[in-house]
């Protein structure tokens, strides 16, 4: 690296790490993220694992005592308590115990909004339970004329799984792992503005291309300058997850999420040519604003795409090519390594090049920017 | 020694230099004065190569700023306008800093930095952060960097703008001290006194053209005016964009 390169280089970290506003800025997101989603994780399996009771209210409920037993065994209860009540409603009829002595079908009615999201789960369970009661007290009546309730049930479905543990997790997986990439579009991005966009604000660009300095070499220096933090926001991001992860209560959702060693290397190999193209395409873009406001408000949209790679990815909806686009492509394999499958190198290797040649292309780019007149005066 | 030959530049819808020529010896200080809008500062990031002419040439030392930019700015050092501070560093790491990107090597930089900074008296404020420097502290600041890697050639732009009577006579015993050093000195400025009182040779600017070339006297005598500032006034034809 050439002595003006080192130099350039110095004085951004030092004049970044300085900016401890903006600094703890990027880095808040490598420090809190994976902790906020550990405590929402953990939530999340004890609220699957431990379904709370259901509260809502039942009417006529004396005439039915077994029903209501039946759905008390399954964790759904009368009540008149207007706190933790659901606003659902069970109306036993009438001639319940009438109908039901005589072998007819009695008539329940539940009434619910269910376009209510937060219901949903409780209607859903409490019809579940109604339709295991209607089920059993079927058999029953078959069983006592002698008939085997067997020949009602024509198909017996068997489910075997063949999920592994950590397959289990796939999406939580998906989560941590896209949180854990996109920690270098984060870490950088403010240093990437303020040495493209702040520099031309605070009138030094000038002045710096006025220097002895090729465009290159200043590209170059920038580039290795912002990738550098998106590096560090990389390994702190890790650190925490490795730290905070293991206190999340998996093994109740019958799977673990370990960042391992070997995960930890191959994510630093494979985030750093995403770090490169991160820092190249934030610069480029913010040389292209006026001023730092405005640099902040494009990096916003521009941000957005391979986030939404990202998410496609982590969410399993996107198509087999992205396995082979820059950020997508490396988001997958990484998914991968996590979940203890067998990842395609060929792949990796492929989407890390078009990576590298993306950013080739954006720092390209950015010399011709640099060397226009209008971008360099906002002429 | 700074040399332009017959540059045009035109920016957007204006001209902004039209078929400007004129020589900045060594050993002398030449001075660029024009009313606002003449195209001072143009011609001074045409020399700099930080805008590219439609036609006609610069040349620093001999060597063609478009041809061979990274050779020919080595040769230069520019105290700017605004001076593009950096507020997180101190003065001595931004020195320095310029220094490297001059092409020394960091020895020769720290050692160059020691010197200039002693050279200005800016010890007491050369490990301190540049924030909240008063204008006088950021000027010294600009010209060490401008001079720290001895170039043989200084152009200051508006090198005088909103500094007080005391900084203006630093830069001014700076600027003389240089030009006994054998440096050539080019600066813009529309300021009349202090290009009177430091100027061997002055360009008088106007609509991007230089309309008269010489020492202070010899445009008074060729105008038949007592003062610079009357007869760059009849010169240039109007007494507009002007300060006293």
């Amino acid at each position: 690296m050439s002595n003006r390169v080192k130099a350039l280089l110095r004085k951004e970290i030092m004049d970044a790490v300085r900016d401890k506003r903006s600094l703890m800025a990027g880095l808040y997101y490598a420090l809190f993220t994976p902790l906020l989603l550990a405590i929402v994780f953990s939530a999340v399996i004890n609220k699957v694992t431990n379904p709370e009771d259901v509260e809502i209210t039942i009417t006529n409920g004396s005439d039915a005592s077994q029903l209501i037993n039946y759905l008390g065994d399954r964790g759904i209860f009368h009540s008149d308590q207007s706190s933790s009540l659901k606003r659902i409603e069970l109306v036993i009829g009438k001639d319940f115990s009438a109908q039901m002595n005589r072998s007819e079908s009695a008539e329940v009615t539940l009434i619910a909004d269910q376009s209510e999201d937060n219901l949903r789960s409780a209607i859903s369970r409490i019809r579940n339970a109604l339709q295991g009661y209607s089920s059993e007290v079927a058999s029953l009546r078959l069983l006592s004329r002698g008939i085997n309730p067997e020949i009602t049930r024509p198909l017996k479905v068997n489910i075997e799984d063949q999920s592994t543990p950590d397959s289990k997790g796939g999406q939580l997986l998906g989560m941590v792992v896209l949180t854990i990439m996109l920690s270098v579009f984060i870490s950088g991005m403010n240093l990437a503005i303020d040495t493209s966009a702040g520099e031309r604000e605070r009138n030094s660009l000038a002045l710096l291309l006025s220097h002895p300095v090729s465009v290159r070499q200043l590209v170059i220096a920038k580039t290795l300058a912002v990738a550098s933090f998106g590096v560090l926001g990389l390994v702190l991001v890790m650190l925490v997850s490795k730290i905070v992860y293991p206190f999340v209560p998996w093994q109740e959702f019958g799977f673990s999420i370990n960042i391992s060693m070997k995960f930890m290397v191959v994510t630093l190999l494979v985030g750093s040519t995403v770090a490169i193209f991160a820092a190249s395409m934030q610069l480029f873009v913010s040389f292209m604003a006026k001023s730092f406001k405005e640099a902040q408000t494009y990096l916003t949209f521009v941000i957005f795409v391979p986030m939404a790679m990202s998410y496609a990815v982590t969410l399993d909806f996107a198509v087999d090519e992205l396995r082979w686009a820059p950020v997508s492509g490396q988001l997958q394999a990484l998914i991968d390594i996590a979940k203890g499958k067998d990842f395609l190198v060929f792949q990796l290797v492929v989407s890390c090049l078009t990576t590298l040649l993306l950013s080739f292309a954006l720092l390209l780019g950015m010399e011709k920017l640099l060397k226009s007149e209008k971008i360099v005066f906002g002429l | 020694m700074i040399s332009v030959t017959e540059l045009s530049k035109k920016i957007g819808e204006v001209q902004a230099l039209n078929n400007l020529s004129f020589q900045a010896e060594d050993g002398q200080i030449t001075g660029l004065l024009g009313p606002n809008g003449a195209g001072k500062t143009t011609c001074l990031r045409t020399i700099f190569g930080l805008l590219s002419p439609d036609c006609g040439a610069t040349s620093i030392n001999n060597i063609n700023v478009v041809e061979n930019p990274i050779a020919a700015k080595q040769e230069l050092g520019l105290f700017p306008d605004p001076f593009g501070i950096y507020e997180r560093l101190t003065p001595r790491e931004y020195i320095q800093y310029f220094a490297e990107l001059s092409g020394m090597s960091t020895a020769f930089a720290i050692e160059a930095t020691t010197k200039v900074i002693a050279e200005l008296k800016l010890a007491d404020i050369a490990d301190r952060r540049c924030k909240g420097f008063s204008q006088g502290q950021r000027m010294k600041t600009a010209l060490a960097q401008a001079i720290v890697h001895r170039p043989k050639n200084i152009i200051l732009d508006e090198p005088t703008r909103g500094l007080d009577v005391m900084s203006t006579r630093v830069l001014r015993d700076m600027l003389r001290k240089l030009k006994s050093q054998g440096h050539c000195i080019l600066f813009s400025s529309h300021v009349m006194q202090e290009v009177a009182s430091l100027c061997d040779q002055v360009i008088v600017m106007a609509d991007g053209k230089a309309v008269a070339i010489g020492s202070p006297k010899e445009l008074c005598a060729l105008t038949n005016k007592e003062s610079l500032e009357e007869a760059f006034i009849k010169l240039i034809g109007t007494d507009e964009g002007i300060a006293a």
